[in-house]
């Protein structure tokens, strides 16, 4: 089978060209070094030969396999004209009755030869491909190696679209996403338009949680206090209500309430109250409260250092402190002061050299803790997560993500209008930029939810895809 | 540094027709098979992006275009291969009005061609067919059945071949777009320093007879072979580094360990000022 070289072709070498081989050859195994032997020149010759009838091989198809399409550049899109195949599947969107492809995907058809598109009605060479899809306001070219990368190797990969992933928030509610691809391509020109058409759809999402939020609201200042304009709210749908502040005909600060956990409350058996405090003419006689003793906690509550030190002020005041023998050891207010400082850190544990000073032990041990925390005490480096902030990052041009990927084995489910969870998704750059910083990477993050974030960078004919994944180092110790 | 591989006779033959350097977002594209050897010819690589005709569906072979690094490009420039800027022929109303016409002509003459070559194949097929199965009747109930062959043989339009041309037929050039490649090649995010330094050590290794090709994903400028990349492996990881800068220890060991773990010497190349590149190799030893 001869190669067919040039753009022009021969009938017969088109017709002949339609029981041409699909194989490539295998390439053999590289020299190490180059010497002028025979035998290193003929197989460069031949690898060479070989290369080139490959690379100068056209595309040729049977015209009931092509699907016809045209190339509309004032909507940056193709539109077919004959029914579309296979593909349809995976690519594509339809709209006003008509099925569309994006450039992308119009070009990747193109390479494969399964698309012939027409533009005012010439046929487009793979260069006027190139040349006319590719542009850094549709798709770059950097971009478009990329997507034609990861479509020969089977993944499908759509556009990605910041605006249509759901919020966390949405997410967590459940709800259906609206996937209106069509929408989003023909209307790129109004792109107000498309502000005011998402703008209902976020109400939407927003309404379930303010509404909440007012209910709970309104309910608490029903209970009493509460914001001014809830209040005035409230007073004028219940007129009837009465104010929540009233003066009361009984001075609760006159009346003792039998404290039974007290100690000066020994005898069992409380004295009948004030008839005067009881209603009408009801009559109450002693209480044995010896059962109610019993099933109370009578055991001193400790108290909390501020209480302790009130009670030691209090004990203190009352105590002459020149009666201590070690006062009366010192000669002077220096002494005296240490004397203090002394008593102090031994009372408190705390000896002077260790806590007067401006470092001070980071824990007291005789203060209680669990192993966990004191383990974060102790440690310099924080441990943070990847998107811990990065809700407050506001978006940036520098980086942003293009593409959703999905698994070449979810193909024969795939459905366009519920096309599920990425597998992945993309980020393209290039070596000759920066490498992303933590910023970059925490905003990409936060955009991708939870699918992983792909960065594949770009070098020439090269493609390397590089993610960053979030870890967290092991704790030895579970509190 | 090694020694320079010998020379093939073919390296230095400069085409006669200048180079279509298409434009493509900026990037310096080739898309006919013609520039493609007449480069490689010079000794420069290139890297093809798209996909392969007849197998279009991997990754292992790409095929058309060809992208150029950027200096390739500036080689190519400086040996005046790359054309003056032409006016584009693309905008022309009457022409394309001819185009259309000439286009659909052509099909029509392809299909009536194509008509008559499937109708031979045919016939031919039945031929052997004939005489290959011993049959009792000879010449008669061959010419019958060959008669009946042409009589009801039909041709649809939905079998012709058709061809989906990779580079664009006869020569037009975009003439603002040459400007933007001066403005707009990615490899601007770097310094003018930094790009000049990249071309000197280029020129100079390609004029030592060295294939180079980017070498990103190594960590380093340039991959350098000792011939062609199609039958050898490369021997270097080309870095670039001026002269009077400092390179701490940290990255000398990184980029060292990369290039021990793929085999691979890695080179750091200095221009000087003179013209002339300082080259320093480095390679993981041991103690003795």
């Amino acid at each position: 089978d001869r190669p067919i070289i040039g753009p022009g072709s021969l009938p017969s070498e088109l017709f002949a060209a339609r029981s041409r081989s699909h194989k490539i050859p295998v390439r053999g195994q590289k020299d190490f070094f180059p010497n002028d032997s025979d035998e290193q020149r003929q197989r460069l010759e031949q690898s060479l030969n070989e290369h080139w009838s490959l690379i100068s091989e056209e595309r040729v198809e049977k015209l009931g396999n092509l699907v016809k399409a045209t190339w509309i550049p004032s909507e940056q899109i193709v539109e077919l004209q004959s029914p579309a195949g296979k593909f349809w599947q995976t690519m594509g969107f339809s709209a006003k009755g008509k099925q569309f492809l994006l450039p992308e995907e119009a070009l990747y058809l193109m390479e494969c030869g399964n698309v012939q598109v027409f533009y005012r009605d010439l046929p487009l060479s793979i260069q006027d491909g190139y040349e006319k899809f590719l542009s850094s306001s549709t798709v770059s070219l950097q971009q478009y190696q990329v997507f034609g990368h990861l479509k020969r190797l089977g993944y499908v990969v759509h556009r990605f679209h910041p605006s249509s992933e759901p919020s966390s928030y949405a997410r967590q509610l459940n709800l259906p996403q609206c996937r209106d691809r069509a929408g989003r391509q023909l209307k790129r020109k109004r792109s107000a338009s498309e502000e005011e058409e998402k703008r209902p759809e976020s109400h939407l999402t927003m309404s379930p949680e303010t509404s909440s939020t007012q209910t709970a609201t309104a309910s608490s200042a029903h209970k009493g206090g509460g914001r001014t304009w809830w209040m005035t709210d409230v007073l004028r749908d219940r007129p009837d209500q009465r104010p929540a502040s009233r003066t009361s005909r009984w001075d609760f600060s006159s009346i003792p309430f039998p404290d039974l956990g007290s100690q000066k409350c020994l005898s069992s058996c409380l004295a009948s109250p004030d008839p005067s405090l009881l209603p009408g003419s009801l009559a109450v006689g002693v209480c044995d409260i010896a059962l109610w003793t019993r099933k109370i906690n009578l055991r001193e509550v400790k108290m909390s250092s501020k209480e302790q030190k009130r009670e030691e002020d209090k004990r203190r005041r009352r105590w002459d402190v020149n009666k201590d023998r070690e006062v009366q050891q010192c000669t002077n207010w220096a002494e005296y002061r240490k004397l203090l400082a002394r008593r102090q850190g031994k009372r408190k544990g705390r000896p002077e050299h260790l806590w007067d000073r401006e470092v001070t032990p980071l824990h007291d041990p005789r203060q209680p803790i669990p192993t966990g925390e004191l383990l974060d005490k102790i440690s310099v480096i924080e441990s943070t997560h990847l998107l811990e902030g990065a809700s407050r990052l506001k978006g940036s041009d520098d980086w942003r993500i293009c593409f959703n990927v999905y698994q070449p084995d979810s193909v024969a489910d795939f459905k366009k209008s519920n096309p599920g969870k990425p597998y992945s998704r993309m980020c393209v750059c290039s070596f000759d930029g920066p490498v992303p910083d933590l910023r970059a990477i925490k905003l990409l993050s936060f955009q991708s939810g939870d699918i992983p974030v792909v960065f594949a960078v770009v070098d020439h004919g090269d493609i390397s895809f590089y993610t960053f994944k979030d870890f967290q180092l092991p704790t030895d110790v579970y509190p | 540094m090694e020694e320079p591989p010998p020379r093939t006779a073919a390296t230095s033959v400069c085409d006669s027709s200048p180079l279509a350097v298409s434009l493509c977002d900026s990037a310096p594209l080739l898309w006919r098979v013609g520039d493609l050897r007449s480069v490689r010819a010079q000794g420069l690589v290139g890297a093809l992006l798209g996909a392969l005709p007849r197998t279009p569906r991997q990754n292992v072979r790409l095929g058309r275009p060809l992208l150029l690094l950027p200096e390739e490009e500036r080689l190519l420039t400086e040996r005046h291969v790359t054309p003056p800027t032409a006016p584009s022929t693309d905008n022309q109303d009457g022409g394309v009005e001819l185009q259309v016409q000439q286009y659909q002509e052509a099909q029509q003459r392809s299909y009536e061609e194509q008509s008559v070559l499937a109708l031979e194949d045919r016939k031919s097929a039945l031929l052997r067919a004939m005489t290959s199965s011993p049959t009792e009747s000879g010449d008669e109930s061959l010419q019958r059945r060959l008669v009946a062959l042409e009589s009801s043989f039909s041709f649809p339009r939905s079998a012709m071949a058709v061809q989906l041309s990779t580079a664009r037929a006869g020569l037009s050039y975009c003439a603002d777009a040459r400007d933007f490649l001066r403005a707009d090649w990615p490899i601007r995010a770097q310094d003018e320093p930094r790009r000049a330094a990249r071309y000197q050590v280029f020129r100079d290794l390609r004029g030592r007879g060295f294939y180079l090709t980017s070498a990103g994903k190594f960590g380093g400028d340039f991959l350098v072979y000792p011939g062609d990349p199609l039958r050898f492996h490369a021997h270097f990881i080309a870095v670039c580094v001026s002269l009077d800068e400092s390179l701490s220890l940290l990255d000398i060991l990184a980029v060292s360990r990369l290039g021990s773990n793929v085999k691979k010497t890695v080179l750091l190349c200095s221009p000087g000022t003179d013209g002339r590149v300082a080259y320093t190799s480095l390679q993981w030893s041991g103690m003795v």
